[in-house]
């Protein structure tokens, strides 16, 4: 690096911040939050779901997704270590279900701004976040407005979510509105792989989870996780399953000694 | 923690007396005419002593004390004294609760003008006696039960004070009707043969919990003095404006943007130098010869500075269309809270900023609805429908538990 070069860097560096001027092609740093599920926290890059960014939980189709039970069981988790809030656009909330879930109902906040609010929904939700909320779901519905009503508030909650190191997870249904495709850093599209049946009975849903876009490590890794249905024996708890798709998050790395010798050999 | 809970007669009482002071040392039944049927909410000395309880119908009580004076609920009343108890607490205490009987404040730490707490007790007390006119009973302990339970065993102008750790020992010969719980659950202590507090105590949780489920783990935490109910805070309900009356009436909107200007400089000034926001900012217009015209907005954060308060009043000016010259213009900033950020809370344990994020729901809830931001909460006796499994409530700072 010519001198000239490191001068001008050090100006910029001193007038704006050491955080102004960083090295592009290595993956971005964020702490990140344990979901509790070794197999969900090995599917997210960081080891669990990052601080300080916009995850998406996505249906991959129309029908049951599972990502409304993902999103309730990631509140109560939440719930038990500090504040959550969740905000329910999607009309689905029960808290007997996250008090089945293991939630600490007294640190659980509702939000429910009414059906199609999505503007009203994430302004408060960002009002939350910018007061100190460490945790926000939000569960959007099937309604989808026009994204130019409420995309703004969507960049404002991105920005105090980043500002604030706290964790969002937005639960979306299918198709993704490209405003939010665009906000997260980390989409998990869910994908129903099956019911789990026991005596008869539906006991819980096989979920199958993949990274669609990640901006904080390789896209692509699998897992798949049951989320079983409370019973009149057994809390309602988030499985990890074997997955039979190995995830291929490091490239294959091929020792240039071997290659060498390889090429002697022909 | 530290609680004091100071016990005094009812509000709506009090604030009879205070409009009829001749009544003072007469038999006085607050509820209404006796002719309704309705239930005695309060009564006073005198009346209690003629046979007259609480709850029984207004008929029946008059029927007790003939000469007794039947005087209805004032809420306007009520909530004016009301308002001036937390404002004498608040002068004193960070965290206050004022209710219809009793009141309390949060003496936890130090406070920097009193050498121990008994001073900071007295002090408080002296303030309320002030307020109220009528000497109070008040009570110091580590938890709002005992703190109570500390205030009924002292009397009015004395204070009972329950030292750190000897909270077990106070309660320990306590009947069993103290308890906040269902008679059904002390009845079926009784039944056990368990006569005091003590012998609660003296029982195992896994014992308690295994007969009464989660309210036996409830029960023997009251019955050893570790309750972790706190206090529901009021907020200090203060409220500033700041009023400009112009040189002459007029409706030109270049000299009335000024004068709201000026004034939202001022208010911001205040604001930022005490370390406080504005939960809500008006503005009115006084107009010559006829009713001012006002417009107030609930910003979605407090303004706390100059430009947040100028932000929230020129969204107030395209409101404001007068018809007449204007003569005055006033600009009013209301709910204050704690500037988040600004100013440290030294005197209170716990995270501020779960009471930032209460606040803010607070703020929602008057923006929005009461109805948008809730707190679940399992009902205790749930019945058959899912829906009965869980009620809803209004987010509170849940006591310094966490």
């Amino acid at each position: 690096m010519s001198d000239s070069l490191s001068v001008a860097l050090a100006t910029l560096r001193s007038r704006y911040g050491p955080q102004a001027l960083r090295r592009g092609g290595s993956p971005e740093e964020a702490s990140a939050w344990s979901t509790a599920v070794p197999v969900l926290d090995d599917v997210l890059t960081p080891g669990g779901l990052p601080r300080g960014r916009v995850t998406l939980l996505a249906a991959a189709g129309r029908g049951p997704s599972g990502r409304l039970t993902l999103l309730q069981s990631l509140a109560a988790l939440a719930s038990r270590s500090h504040d959550a809030g969740y905000v329910d656009l999607a009309g689905s909330i029960d808290p007997g279900f996250l008090a089945d879930l293991g939630a600490d109902l007294d640190a659980c906040l509702v939000i429910s701004p009414g059906p199609e609010r999505w503007e009203r929904g994430l302004v408060m939700a960002r009002a939350l976040v910018v007061s100190g909320m460490p945790w926000v779901g939000i569960a959007l519905g099937w309604e989808q407005p026009r994204p130019s009503l409420w995309e703004h508030a969507l960049a404002a909650l991105a920005e105090a979510v980043a500002k604030r190191g706290a964790i969002c997870v937005i639960a979306t249904p299918a198709p993704v509105a490209a405003p939010l495709r665009h906000t997260s850093s980390l989409t998990l599209v869910c994908a129903a792989a099956g019911w789990q049946r026991a005596n008869g009975d539906v006991a819980g849903l096989r979920v199958r989870l993949t990274t669609g876009k990640n901006k904080l490590g390789a896209p692509g890794a699998e897992a798949t996780v049951l989320l079983r249905y409370p019973r009149p024996y057994a809390t309602a708890e988030v499985v990890g399953l074997p997955s039979v798709v190995v995830p291929r998050l490091q490239p294959i790395v091929v020792p240039v000694s071997a290659v060498v010798s390889v090429a002697a050999r022909g | 923690m530290r609680v004091l809970c100071a016990r005094h007669p009812h509000l709506g009482l009090l604030a009879a007396l205070h409009r009829y002071p001749e009544l003072r040392g007469e038999p006085v039944i607050l509820g209404g005419a006796p002719e309704l049927r309705l239930p005695v909410v309060a009564a006073s000395t005198a009346a209690l002593a003629a046979g007259v309880r609480v709850g029984q119908p207004l008929r029946q009580a008059q029927q007790s004390c003939p000469a007794a004076v039947f005087v209805p609920l004032d809420p306007a009343g009520i909530g004016r004294l009301r308002a001036a108890v937390c404002a004498e607490l608040h002068r004193l205490s960070p965290t206050v609760e004022a209710g219809d009987e009793e009141s309390f404040g949060d003496l936890s730490g130090r406070h920097v003008e009193f050498p121990d707490e008994a001073a900071w007790a007295s002090a408080l007390a002296r303030g309320l006696r002030g307020v109220l006119d009528v000497e109070i009973a008040v009570g110091v302990a580590g938890s709002r039960f005992v703190a109570r339970l500390a205030a009924r065993a002292s009397h009015p102008g004395r204070i009972r004070r329950v030292r750190s750790g000897e909270e077990a020992i106070f309660l320990a010969p306590l009947p069993l009707d103290v308890l906040p719980v269902d008679p059904a659950v002390t009845a079926r202590l009784a039944a056990f043969g368990l006569d005091c507090l003590g012998a609660v105590a003296g029982l195992g949780p896994a014992d308690l919990q295994r007969q009464f489920g989660p309210d036996g783990l409830r029960l023997y935490r009251l019955a050893r003095g570790e309750d972790s109910a706190g206090i529901n805070p009021v907020p200090a309900q203060r409220a500033w404006s700041e009023r400009l009356v112009l040189d002459g009436a007029t409706g030109d909107l270049e000299i009335l943007l000024g004068a709201v200007r000026e004034c939202t400089a001022a208010l911001g000034g205040r604001l930022t130098t005490e370390a406080l926001a504005a939960g809500e900012v008006s503005v009115v217009y006084e107009i010559e010869e006829a009713v001012a015209i006002s417009a107030s907005v609930v910003p979605a954060n407090p303004s706390g500075n100059i430009a947040e308060l100028w932000a929230a009043a020129l969204g107030l000016l395209g409101e404001l269309h007068p018809r007449a010259p204007v003569a005055a213009v006033r600009v009013g900033v209301s709910r204050l809270t704690p500037a988040a950020g600004r100013q440290a809370d030294l005197l209170r344990p716990g995270d501020g900023t779960r009471e930032a994020v209460v606040a803010t729901a607070d703020r929602l809830r008057s923006r929005f609805g009461a109805a948008t931001v809730r707190r679940p909460k399992l009902a205790v006796d749930p019945g058959d429908l899912p829906e009965r499994r869980f009620t809803w409530e209004a987010p509170v700072v849940a006591g310094a538990t966490r």
